[in-house]
């Protein structure tokens, strides 16, 4: 409605202009002053007032047609761009969602809660343990946030947490070995990168297999670069699943957009039933 | 009411088995870890109702029930794997979405007592659960009207819907009630119930029209033994 008049009151007023637009220049086009446009006395005008009358009326039709045009033409577009930003940016927020959702893993975070409970009555203290290793790790999720890095040490500790939990819900199926050089803990890396390639490295390798296996992590810096390798079993016949996969790319642009082509992440499948993820990063 | 809970987590197999102690008319009689374990358990047991975890190592729930003969009744437990759950939108299912709610088992389980299956290996079969492409079902049988074999396998008229089952249709002859189907010709068993109208056709052949559609044509063969079933029964 606000749009329909803002319309009819532009068009009217450009009207207006152009009519007396059209009235001052009557004098200098034709020598004389415009008459009144009324019917009655437009009848009774002389031939060259009538002809000066039509003039003027043409004028102003031309100038509302034009006028009503453009506005038009310029509500549609502020329309258009506003409707695109509007999915613009229910696309971001969708994506964010995605994201914040993914971080959080549900089917983990229920699979742990399911656990807890049947702890609670048996194992008291271990499910107390639990509780702590859930709060930390949830904790740190929600603290993390794209720009931020961490050091290697804080990174692990959270991904300890994890693997407790996650240890509580496959029991002996998953064994860790870590081997972590000194020097290489207090490198910085992006916050929640590693616990992404764990994550995977469980969900895709570990978790899918009956009898489980070790997870490796090793971490070195030889010159100037932190090297991090993630290295666990799969089943022999699996693809790249498309969650992994986005997990990885979501890391990869990460890792590019904080240190160009500094960085990579690379996910070696070339062995059957062994997956290879590797960061460097400059140290 | 006898039970097998089947999940690789030993921690959620606890669990399930503390949930169904508090109902003293539910007796859980095994365990499995994966689905291979799984189907030793439900051929070798015969458990009325198995509790069964989607997301397994060597194959999901869903992987176990396309191998199984016999399905017992079905109730899925899952942390976040609901919408995998959904694909069986065609008819009811049910499921228990980890850590699971009291209140919900005991619905489920009073639902499972209400309709109960037959599942000892003497009985015909009932139903078939068939997974064709991202879209699963438990098929009723008494529901299909023709099983039209398609090379290896067999495609059923189903309703509305023509599911493709993995397996071949002389395999699937032997599992049926003889009582219901009738092997019409070589590639075709029909549901006698489904039979709305029999017209005898040339060489001592019959052509059966089916209530939802098809013509099908009887074999010189078995339209002997058609005619002698119908008119005994």
């Amino acid at each position: 409605m606000a749009l329909l008049v803002r319309i009819v009151v532009t068009t009217l007023l450009v009207s207006l202009t152009s009519y007396l637009i059209a009235v001052a220049l009557s004098e200098v086009v034709y020598g004389t002053a415009a008459a009144p446009i009324t019917q009655a006395l437009y009848q009774r005008l002389p031939p060259d007032g009538q002809l000066r009358n039509q003039f003027i009326y043409l004028l102003i039709t031309h100038a509302l047609w034009v006028t009503a045009y453009l506005a038009f033409a310029m509500q549609r577009h502020r329309y258009r761009a506003e409707l695109r930003q509007a999915q613009l940016g229910e696309a971001l927020q969708a994506a964010e969602l995605r994201l914040l959702k993914a971080q959080l893993n549900p089917h983990f975070l229920f699979n742990a809660l399911n656990g807890l409970r049947s702890l609670i009555a048996d194992e008291p203290a271990r499910a107390r343990d639990a509780v702590t290793h859930l709060a930390r790790s949830l904790r740190y999720s929600f603290a993390a946030s794209d720009e931020d890095l961490v050091s290697l040490e804080r990174e692990l500790e959270m991904v300890d947490d994890y693997l407790a939990l996650e240890s509580l819900r496959l029991g002996d199926r998953l064994r860790v070995e870590l081997d972590i050089d000194p020097a290489a803990r207090t490198a910085r890396i992006p916050a929640m990168l590693l616990q992404t390639l764990v994550e995977n490295a469980i969900k895709h390798g570990i978790a899918a297999l009956k009898e489980g296996g070790t997870l490796r992590i090793t971490a070195r810096i030889p010159e100037k670069e932190l090297i991090l390798q993630i290295v666990n079993p799969r089943p022999a016949d699996s693809a790249v699943a498309t969650g992994e996969g986005v997990g990885l790319r979501n890391s990869s642009e990460r890792l590019r957009l904080l240190f160009g082509t500094r960085a990579r992440l690379e996910l070696d499948l070339s062995h059957a039933g062994l997956a290879t993820a590797e960061v460097r990063l400059p140290a | 009411m006898r039970a097998l809970v089947v999940d690789d987590e030993p921690l959620a197999r606890r669990e399930m088995r503390r949930l169904l102690d508090a109902f003293p008319w539910v007796e859980v009689v095994g365990e499995a870890g994966n689905i291979d374990e799984a189907r030793a358990r439900i051929e070798e047991l015969t458990p009325d109702v198995v509790f069964l975890d989607i997301q397994m190592p060597g194959g999901t729930g869903f992987d176990l029930l396309t191998q199984l003969d016999r399905v017992p009744r079905i109730v899925f437990t899952t942390a976040y794997d609901q919408f995998a759950v959904k694909a069986f939108d065609v008819n009811a299912l049910d499921y228990l979405l980890k850590p699971i709610e009291p209140e919900r088992l005991a619905t489920t389980l009073r639902k499972i007592q209400a309709t109960p299956l037959a599942t000892t290996n003497h009985t015909p079969l009932e139903q078939l659960f068939i997974r064709d492409g991202p879209r699963c079902w438990f098929v009723p049988l008494r529901e299909v009207s023709v099983f039209t074999a398609e090379g290896n396998y067999v495609r059923l008229l189903w309703g509305k819907e023509r599911p493709l089952l993995g397996r071949s249709l002389t395999a699937l002859e032997e599992k049926l009630d003889p009582r219901s189907f009738f092997r019409a010709n070589r590639s075709q068993i029909v549901n006698l119930d489904f039979i709305q109208q029999v017209e005898a056709g040339t060489g001592g052949r019959l052509h059966v029209q089916m209530r939802d559609g098809p013509e099908i044509e009887v074999s010189r063969r078995q339209a002997r033994l058609f005619r002698a079933r119908t008119t005994v029964g």
